[in-house]
């Protein structure tokens, strides 16, 4: 059962998870962290007040957040063909797991960064620091800890979908439970598949939480 | 510095905030000028405006009608850029001390230079003096949250002071703070005050704090100016209802009395006549006895004042006779139709 060629082919499904984990992640980041700022900032009473940028990226961000992972991993095919040029393996997964969870990104930032002391968002602009000012300086770092949690949240989260993807021909530990585990009713298999999702998922948890706790000064 | 010239001007300061259950109308027309080098008091009851005002001088709050000039420049017409240029010159701090949390005190007080591209060698040497200045060199690298909070307002006012502004703003700097650390935090604005000449505007709901270090006073009442003055002059003998609830009820100095009272008054005298027996001589040289309902004295300024609440007798000549005697010894008399 666990021969030489399966142990091959599970250490590469394994170095596929964590690929797509990581690089959905950080593009996820990328376009969700901005979304995030841009929300708390435009909000009303917010540092850059603007109601209608608000309201529409506001809308975006709940539409396909409301969209279930898998219907979305199909809706998008011909946008991801688009991207990658296909739409099965890691490449593809990792299109969709971006445009899952960059909102689901944009609502974890908001949510950290609003946090952040009113207050001393005001001291800072009683200084004369400026929108963009207050956003790096004041709320990015005085957020970070939260930040850093919020983000083992977004990993274990769009491993959680990787894997799901791994259902549609994403690749990954998901396929190969799905492959051995299901059709073919390996339950060994199946079952060493989960442990090692189970695996990555606490050592992601527990990197974050240490990591937040030892960035945060607040005691 | 010249004393009597105008720093701050506002004009008409109107501030209307709309809510769900209605329009609060926080600012009814506030006109004042702060003179440059003062120290200047504004108290009042909690919800009366306060902090609104003063965040009004800055324009963290605009106001919806009225001007503000600060050094005659109208903050009003600026634009954002200007306004944060011009805010540079007036530093502020808060009750909650509103420093960053995840920097050290000597980064907080960086932080403003920061943001005015001071480069940072500079910016860290004066910071150190600074730190130095409000008696916290020993505690630069320490996080707020290691600080007590007399420590977290010094850090705060070092910070403020970091751009050399020419008006510092304190909103309850020292309403969170114990009575002592209060006393330390006040001769620290005293003595930036006096050294500095910088304009202190200090924002309170405690007389004490007025009484400790202020110069001229104003009082608000229901987002109006109801008294302005010397400090000695408005405490001593308050002119409106707002300004005698503040100064003859406040906390300790409660006479332990109160309800109606037919021929009630209010004498207060201070220093020069405390020493004398006044009312007794009154007493002999009428030949009537007075009701004394309560008395206390209290210190603005270094001058002792005291007040008595008397009742006089039910003989209208006589008690004519009486007032005019406690007069003419340089009393001030008022009646009082509660105590
Ligand atoms: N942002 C706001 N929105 C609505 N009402 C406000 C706001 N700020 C202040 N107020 C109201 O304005 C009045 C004056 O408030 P404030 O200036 O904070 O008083 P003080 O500082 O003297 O306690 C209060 O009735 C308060 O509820
Ligand atoms: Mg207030």
């Amino acid at each position: 059962m666990f021969d030489s060629e399966m142990i091959a082919l599970v250490a590469q499904a394994f170095g596929e998870s964590i690929f797509m984990t990581v690089a959905s992640s950080i593009m996820a980041y990328v376009i969700g962290l901005p979304m995030g700022f841009i929300l708390v900032a435009s909000e009303e009473g917010g540092i850059a007040p603007m109601p209608m940028v608000n309201k529409i990226l506001g809308a975006v961000v709940n539409f396909f957040r409301s969209i279930p992972f898998l219907i979305l991993l199909v809706a998008i095919m011909p946008f991801t063909q688009a991207i990658v040029g296909t739409v099965i393996g890691a490449k593809a997964a990792t299109v969709v797991l971006v445009v899952a969870a960059a909102p689901f990104v944009a609502r974890m930032v908001e949510t950290s960064l609003k946090e952040v002391d009113r207050g001393v968002i005001e001291a800072a602009e009683s200084m004369g620091a400026t929108p963009f000012e207050i956003m790096r300086k004041v709320l990015l770092p005085e957020a970070m800890p939260s930040l850093l949690l919020g983000s083992s949240i977004v990993t274990t989260t769009i491993l959680a979908y990787s894997a799901m993807a791994g259902f549609c021909g994403g690749g990954g530990l998901g396929a190969i439970a799905i492959n051995y585990g299901y059709y073919r009713g390996d339950r060994v298999i199946m079952w060493v598949m989960v442990v090692l999702i189970v695996l990555i998922v606490a050592v992601l948890q527990s990197a974050g939480i240490y990591i937040s706790k030892k960035k945060d000064k607040r005691l | 510095m010249e004393q009597n010239q105008t720093i701050i001007s506002l004009k008409g300061i109107t501030k209307t905030f709309s809510t769900r259950n209605g329009t609060v109308e926080a600012l009814k027309g506030i006109d004042l000028d702060i003179k440059r080098g003062e120290i200047f008091g504004i108290i009042g009851l909690s919800g009366a405006g306060k902090s609104t005002l003063v965040r009004c001088i800055n324009l963290l709050e605009r106001p919806d009608g009225g001007s503000v000039v600060i050094n005659d420049t109208d903050l009003m017409s600026l634009s954002a850029s200007g306004l944060r240029e011009k805010r540079r010159e007036i530093g502020m701090i808060f009750q909650q001390f509103h420093l960053l949390m995840q920097k050290t005190a000597l980064e907080n007080v960086c932080f403003p230079m920061e943001i005015a591209k001071v480069p940072k060698a500079d910016a860290k040497k004066r910071a150190e003096e600074l730190l130095e200045m409000v008696g916290l060199a020993d505690r630069m690298y320490s996080y707020p949250a290691q600080l007590s909070g007399g420590q977290k307002q010094r850090v705060a006012i070092a910070r403020a002071l970091a751009m050399s502004p020419q008006v510092l703003l304190c909103d309850e700097a020292t309403s969170a703070l114990d009575p002592n650390t209060t006393k330390g935090v006040l001769e620290l604005l005293k003595e930036i005050n006096r050294k500095m000449g910088i304009t202190v505007i200090i924002i309170t709901h405690e007389m004490k704090v007025i009484r400790e270090i202020c110069h001229r006073v104003a009082i608000i009442s229901d987002g109006a100016i109801a008294e302005l003055g010397k400090v000695e002059e408005v405490f001593r003998a308050p002119k409106t209802d707002a300004g005698r609830a503040l100064v003859f009820h406040e906390g300790d100095s409660r006479e332990g009395y109160d309800g109606p009272m037919e021929r009630c008054y209010r004498i207060v005298f201070d220093e020069s006549n405390s020493n004398e027996p006044l009312l007794g001589s009154m007493m002999i040289e009428c030949g009537a006895p007075v009701n004394i309902l309560a008395a206390n004295t209290r210190s603005i300024e270094g001058k002792v004042y005291g007040q008595m609440l008397i009742q006089l007798p039910k003989d209208a000549a006589l008690r004519e006779k009486m007032i005019a005697n406690l007069r003419a010894k340089d009393i001030l008399v008022e009646e009082v139709d509660h105590v």
